[in-house]
């Protein structure tokens, strides 16, 4: 009896030994087995690469915690920001960059950090300062990155460029062009894009009408493809960090909402929601002909609906270069392993890793340096009818123009979303739903 | 409900089954109860502080945070300012506050009252001698309660489906218009409230089953005696023995109804279109996390919180008057 009382005090002895070392213990030495913890969504982080870096440093762990972006650049990093407890690297999508760069107190400024000697052997100089890596990358994608007070938080992985994915065999079927050169010809303005869907639904029969089939997917999906082509959305830069709210003044908005409005009205989407199941079977069955679909775009797709191997086809973006989505991987300010991020950041976002993640999973690299680079350029896909998607998405991205991002941008982006979706479901009308949005951010930016 | 009243032949069904009492057995007297002495206040106050504890710091002390911040305007990485009523003023003349009343209301409505008929169906079906391997059942039963909220609105979401889903292929079979179970009003509460229902019909069928096995045999005995029908005996002995477990099943699920938050967060983040499904929970958790306005999510908390009372009362009310009724009859 005593002996096994004996033996058990010696487990709670050594178990108190082991948590005091844990507790205790000083992280020192590079050499010493690290975990980096990293808050991601989607396909941000590939897992090939990680295998890859795990053979260079055998000591790091690289964990990966994946969310959904909402709860993720929300209140997860606001939760992060505000306890000083997290993770040592965070994706950031643009749509949130707004919000973030007002908030620089929350991450590490990379200006101020040097790569460690820890990958050399892998082509990233010791020493180097975020700054030295800014020529790489495309300007304005870099930009989403810096915080108002100029601190560099993070680097960009890839450009959203959005193009026309299409499929051709159905543009057979409706008599219209299917050579991706003749395609893009179709619609050189929004307005003929309209013009032709309506031209391709006339060519449907009345089964498939029934059926809902149409030419795009979901008109609504206009509306931030418009806008991304504009030089402003909803702040002018006025100077100041904050810049001055121009939502219900700006052109560019009502230009992109009536045009999405006009498209709705002509019954060119079939208004399935993006990512929903209807989405996923509707690319498979052929239901609509067209997609807007941004780089990242393709590896879904193929995913999706890899029966339709061969029958996609990716032609220009109706006026000229396009952009929705991209993601910037940061270092926050209360990352415990500030200097190792660091070090695994630079060298996963090299356009050397950049392209490779571009050939196996169609991240468009933000890397600008690539798009000289035959290796990029001559980049054909099988799967979208052996496009040449890397050429179409480095020219539709240079064509893109920097756009000032303010804090409340996803908030108003949503609020605009709802209103086009009530107009399409033909619950108001575009006057009303339009009046319905302005009070609907008049909420969100007051109080 | 007295122990007399008790004592005086088996007139009740208990309100819940486990507290069954054994009607033949006396009444105990006042006497400290044998084998729990320790319960006086020396030993009973200590034994019982780690809960309170525990409570307050993580129930009450939340509450009371909740409380202050409510008067502010509250960014947790911006600051905050004090603000006085203007968060409850906000509120009340706030239309999304009172869409959300009204959405949180029709979902209860509709999760709760077919699914209450239907579990008391099932019920009745799984009493029935003749019923093979009931324990199977039973069981079988309980598990859409222990499937995750999420794995459930993926897959009624493909049920649900406007183009593809298999109740729109039902009902285009019969010729009629495709209904759109996310955009439409009544049509996307029906969904949730078809969510709601297919996750806690088990459990109450469970909560009505056992109440109704503590119906004594001898009133259905005396009831076929006197000629009555199966359904008869149904509508004239076992509903109205149900009446205290309908009221316990009511309560429960009205403090469920105004969680409702997963099922429509899961169908559109932002309620729908037109906020036809923003729910109380879901419209507090939006203010919050999505809008970083802490300071009014507290005030619509507390707002919550006022409307639990009141339903609390009504609840409390019309269980006095049950009881006042003499419960069975």
């Amino acid at each position: 009896m005593r002996k096994k009382s004996l033996f058990k005090g010696s487990i709670a002895i050594s178990t108190v030994a082991i948590l005091a070392a844990g507790v205790l213990g000083t992280p020192a030495r590079a050499a010493d087995p690290i975990t980096i913890t990293i808050w991601t969504f989607g396909d941000v982080i590939q897992r090939q690469l990680v295998k890859e870096y795990k053979d260079l440093h055998p000591e790091i762990t690289l964990q990966i915690k994946k969310s959904d972006l909402d709860p993720l650049n929300g209140s997860n990093m606001v939760t992060a920001c505000t306890s000083k407890t997290g993770p040592d690297i965070v994706a950031v999508e643009v749509q949130y960059s707004g919000y973030w760069r007002s908030y620089p107190k929350c991450f590490t400024d990379l200006r101020k950090m040097k790569t460690s000697d820890a990958n050399v052997a892998a082509g990233i100089p010791a020493g180097k300062t975020a700054l030295d890596f800014q020529k790489n990358y495309l300007p304005w994608r870099w930009d989403q990155g810096v915080g108002y007070d100029d601190s560099v938080m993070g680097f960009p992985t890839d450009v959203g460029g959005l193009e026309v994915a299409y499929r051709t065999d159905l543009f057979k079927q409706a008599g219209l062009p299917t050579e991706r050169g003749a395609v893009g010809k179709l619609w050189p303005t929004w307005d003929k894009f309209i013009a032709t869907g309506v031209k391709y639904n006339s060519k449907l029969s009345a089964a498939d009408k029934k059926a809902g089939k149409g030419f795009v997917d979901n008109a609504g999906t206009l509306y931030a493809a418009i806008m991304n082509q504009g030089t402003e959305k909803y702040y002018k830069n006025d100077g100041t960090d904050a810049g001055k709210l121009i939502y219900d003044t700006n052109p560019q908005v009502k230009l992109a909402w009536d045009t999405t409005i006009k498209a709705t009205d002509a019954g060119i989407g079939t208004r399935i929601g993006q990512y929903t199941s209807d989405w996923n079977i509707g690319m498979n069955k052929g239901t609509f002909a067209t997609i807007l679909a941004p780089a990242w775009m393709m590896d879904y797709i193929k995913q999706q609906a890899p029966d339709t191997a061969g029958k996609w086809d990716i032609a220009d973006l109706p006026g000229g270069g396009g952009n929705q989505g991209g993601t910037q991987l940061t270092v926050p300010s209360y990352a415990q392993h500030a200097q190792e991020a660091y070090d695994f950041i630079s060298w996963y976002l090299a356009p050397e890793q950049e392209l490779k993640v571009f050939k196996t999973y169609g991240l468009f690299p933000a890397a600008s340096v690539l798009y000289k680079d035959p290796a990029l350029l001559n980049y054909k896909d099988p799967f979208f009818n052996n496009a040449p998607v890397g050429k179409i998405y480095a020219d539709g991205v240079q064509k893109v123009k920097p756009i000032f991002e303010g804090k409340l941008q996803r908030a108003i982006d949503q609020a605009i979303g709802a209103g086009l979706g009530r107009v399409a479901a033909k619950k108001m009308t575009a006057v009303k739903s339009w009046a319905q949005v302005l009070v609907d951010i008049k909420k969100v930016i007051n109080n | 409900m007295s122990q007399l009243k008790e004592r005086g032949g088996r007139r009740k069904a208990p309100l819940s089954p486990w507290k069954s009492v054994n009607p033949n057995k006396p009444a105990k007297s006042k006497k400290a109860i044998e084998g729990v002495a320790s319960l006086d206040h020396r030993f009973g106050i200590p034994m019982i502080a780690p809960f309170f504890i525990i409570f307050l710091i993580f129930g009450m002390a939340p509450v009371l945070y909740s409380v202050y911040i409510s008067f502010y305007k509250w960014d947790p990485l911006g600051g905050s300012t004090f603000n006085g009523l203007q968060n409850f003023v906000t509120l009340w003349s706030d239309s999304d506050f009172w869409l959300a009343i009204k959405n949180t209301f029709s979902i209860w409505a509709l999760s709760t009252f077919p699914q209450m008929a239907m579990a008391i169906g099932l019920a009745a079906i799984l009493r029935s001698k003749r019923l093979r391997g009931a324990s199977f059942w039973r069981t079988i039963f309980l598990v859409p309660n222990i499937t995750s909220v999420i794995a459930i609105t993926i897959v009624f979401q493909q049920l649900f489906g406007r183009d593809f889903g298999i109740i729109n292929g039902i009902i285009g079979l019969f010729g009629f218009h495709h209904i759109d179970f996310i955009e439409g009003v009544v049509p996307s509460h029906i969904q949730i409230a078809a969510m709601i229902t297919w996750r806690w019909i088990g459990y109450n069928t469970l909560i009505f089953l056992a109440s109704m096995l503590a119906i004594p045999d001898e009133l259905y005995e005396s009831a076929s005696v006197d000629g009555a029908t199966k359904w008869k005996q149904f509508r004239y002995v076992t509903l109205p023995q149900l009446k205290n477990t309908i009221t316990f099943v009511l309560v429960v699920g009205t403090i469920g109804g105004l969680q409702v938050f997963a099922e429509p967060q899961q169908l559109a983040a932002d309620g729908g279109s037109s906020k036809q499904f923003l729910t109380l929970t879901l419209f507090l958790y939006n203010q919050a996390f999505v809008n970083n306005k802490y300071g009014y999510a507290a005030a619509i908390g507390i707002a919550i919180t006022f409307i639990v009372l009141i339903i609390s009362l009504i609840n409390f009310l019309i269980t006095r008057k049950i009881s006042n009724d003499g419960g069975g009859r």
